[in-house]
């Protein structure tokens, strides 16, 4: 679909943005409260991991002078999960607006924008409970949602690109759920998300860990939430190039494979 | 959009050729594409072979064809929904595709919700819904329901608040999809006046269905599409005929030998299989199964009983209601119409039955119209997996308790 149309259906986008909201809490505050709890529980067990049975050492803070893993491991962990849980649902949205795409004329995109939106405002939330956190364990202040905000759009980017190319090509391979879900995990663990650069003997992880894509995501974020450092240019450079790169790539893709859903799904 | 032709043309199908790919052993996962050294054999299978014609601003136009003629896919064309391979399709006004009600209902929202969500599907802007959203309402019959989750709805209250969802996207050019019968009589009723005032507003319509009546009764102008070749285009009463010509000729040499006996005052001039509403020609064990019989008659005939019969291939009748059994009989009947038989969670076994139609007198001895293998039809594996028998009687099975 082009962009006109896209943009003239915008008023679709909202509606089902807020129908996945809705749908996902169910209009209750203990909903939102369950969201928290997948990230929460997280953090307890690999607090435990890190700390109780590999003996680790937070990382100190080099301006703000924190030292607590379980920040550490939330402030690296909550765009990672932006990113994985928005792909992995996107995956089967195509597929799964079946009965829509076959029937009625729309921007299929929408499907696949509405979700990340959806986690968009999930992880605003997320990010606000961390921010209040960090207040009672530590020093924050709250001009550095500006940089995180930033941070965030820029890795919002990278993640529309990537769930529009997976979603597509879902339609064709179903497999590439599954395959998701092994990458989505090599992503993690090949992230600074339950270990810190500079602990690690090997330079070669090292590198890797803060110059993957996801790894560049999580310790921009450590620098602005945990350091309380600006990074530098040249990573918000790297994140900034990498969604457009894979942004351009998944609408490509997108736009090219979209015309052949109604009769491929 | 533009519109640079002449303001009078509301769509133009310009030279159009759909093919589908059907594939053999498609690869669905990206483990048996790789197996496969990266090929997908298939075969092309052509649905619409350039075809072409305009629709004037105002014209009711009727797409008429059998089963598998392409007139669905041409409609989706229409609609966007499919990209031709070739040709163009040119939309000159606002158009609203209707292919099925309801499309995007989301079963835990509420009512209201579902009405914002599904008039931005069909392109409504959000100011533009909440002006209209009384009159939707009020339309749909709902009243204070309009707040319950649509999944505490009857199928009933379902469609008339998506019809009025469709109805009052308020297009310029409007595909339906046989979808004019829907709710209950009153409803249709209305339905019916909601078509006529979008006809005398001078607003265009393009209906695709399998019902020659349909298109005789509301279309100014008639296209039979055959094998994805437009076979006729022309006045609805002349395309109409030689279609229904064309279609009965089919079906008696169709190999299956129906025939005939009975004085003909009153005839069944077709039958029809329907599964939730859709003409089928085949259907699975444990489907609700509408028998439609559609009906002529002349002169008026007194107290006629329908019945329908179902029979294996080897003769065996497996039952044989009628309309008498339930009392159903009318004083007269003149005209045209249609009378429905539906088996719920019909249990027949997935074989071949064939049908046999009868319009008789109240006696049942005087026999209007007898139609022998009216149609045959495929039941195939559904809630059982019975093969032998004709019918499954539903049983349990206990023992080897451990």
């Amino acid at each position: 679909m082009s962009l006109r149309s896209a943009v003239a259906h915008r008023n679709l986008l909202y509606l089902l943005t807020l129908k996945e909201l809705r749908t996902r809490y169910r209009g209750s505050i203990l909903g939102w409260a369950w969201s928290l709890l997948n990230p929460i529980s997280q953090m307890i067990i690999f607090s435990i991991i890190f700390l109780k049975v590999f003996g680790g050492v937070p990382p100190r803070g080099s301006a703000s002078g924190v030292e607590n893993f379980p920040l550490y491991f939330l402030s690296g962990l909550l765009p990672f999960q932006f990113f994985a849980i928005s792909v992995g649902a996107s995956i089967g949205s195509v597929q799964g607006g079946a009965s829509l795409i076959k029937k009625v004329a729309f921007p299929h995109e929408h499907l696949v924008l509405s979700i990340v939106f959806t986690q968009f405002v999930t992880v605003c939330i997320e990010l606000l409970v961390l921010s209040v956190t960090f207040l009672i364990f530590g020093s924050f202040m709250f001009q550095w949602l500006i940089p995180m905000a930033a941070l965030l759009i820029l890795i919002a980017i990278f993640t529309t690109g990537v769930s529009l190319a997976l979603s597509a090509a879902n339609v064709f391979f179903h497999d590439i759920n599954y395959l998701w879900g092994i990458v989505a995990q090599l992503l993690f663990y090949a992230s600074p998300i339950i270990f810190v650069i500079g602990q690690v003997p090997s330079p070669f992880v090292n590198k890797w860990a803060a110059w993957t894509p996801t790894g560049a995501f999580v310790t921009a974020s450590h620098e602005i939430l945990y350091d309380n450092v600006f990074p530098s240019l040249a990573r918000w450079g790297y994140i900034a190039v990498c969604g457009i790169v894979a942004f351009a790539f998944g609408a490509w893709i997108f736009n090219r494979l979209s015309p052949r859903f109604a009769e491929e799904i | 959009m533009s519109d640079h032709r002449s303001a009078g043309t509301a769509l133009t199908v310009d030279n159009v050729t759909k093919t589908f790919r059907i594939h053999h052993e498609r690869a669905s996962s990206l483990k048996q594409y790789i197996a496969a050294g990266g090929r997908n054999r298939y075969e092309e299978f052509v649905a619409l072979r350039n075809v072409s014609f305009s629709v004037d601003q105002g014209e009711a136009v009727g797409i008429i064809g059998h089963n598998g003629s392409g007139k669905s896919t041409l409609l989706k064309c229409m609609a966007k929904i499919y990209t031709p391979n070739e040709g163009r399709i040119d939309v000159h006004k606002k158009m609203a595709a209707l292919l099925e009600l309801g499309a995007g209902f989301h079963h835990e929202l509420s009512g209201r919700d579902n009405v914002f969500l599904n008039a931005s599907i069909l392109g409504m802007g959000r100011k533009e819904i909440a002006a209209r959203f009384d009159e939707i309402v009020e339309f749909s019959g709902l009243g204070d329901f309009i707040d319950s989750p649509v999944k505490t709805y009857s199928s009933g209250m379902y469609v008339r608040l998506a019809f009025a969802v469709a109805i009052n996207v308020d297009p310029e050019l409007l595909l339906i999809d046989e979808i004019l019968a829907v709710g209950d009589v009153a409803f249709q009723k209305k339905c019916m006046e909601k078509f006529v005032d979008f006809r005398t507003q001078g607003r265009t319509l393009v209906l695709v269905t399998h019902d020659p009546y349909t298109v005789r009764e509301f279309c100014d102008r008639a296209i039979w599409l055959d094998h994805g070749v437009v076979r006729r285009d022309g006045d609805p009463a002349d395309v109409v005929d030689e279609y229904t010509e064309t279609m009965l000729g089919a079906e008696t040499t169709d190999g299956a030998e129906s025939s005939r006996r009975g004085d003909g005052r009153i005839k069944v001039t077709r039958t029809e299989l329907l599964v939730g509403g859709v003409p089928v020609d085949r259907f699975r064990n444990g489907d609700d199964v509408t028998i439609r019989l559609h009906w002529e008659a002349e002169q008026p005939v007194a107290k006629p009983v329908f019945s329908v019969t179902i029979a294996s291939l080897a003769g065996a009748t497996l039952t044989a209601p009628s309309t008498r059994d339930v009392d159903m009989v009318p004083d007269s009947l003149v005209g045209s119409g249609h009378v429905d038989v539906r088996f719920d969670a019909i249990p027949l076994v997935a074989s071949q039955y064939v049908l046999h139609t009868e319009i008789t007198g109240w006696g049942r001895q005087h026999v209007y119209d007898h139609v022998q293998n009216a149609q045959t039809f495929d039941v195939i594996a559904g809630d059982t997996k019975e093969i032998y028998g004709l019918v499954t009687l539903h049983p349990t099975w206990s023992g080897f308790d451990e």
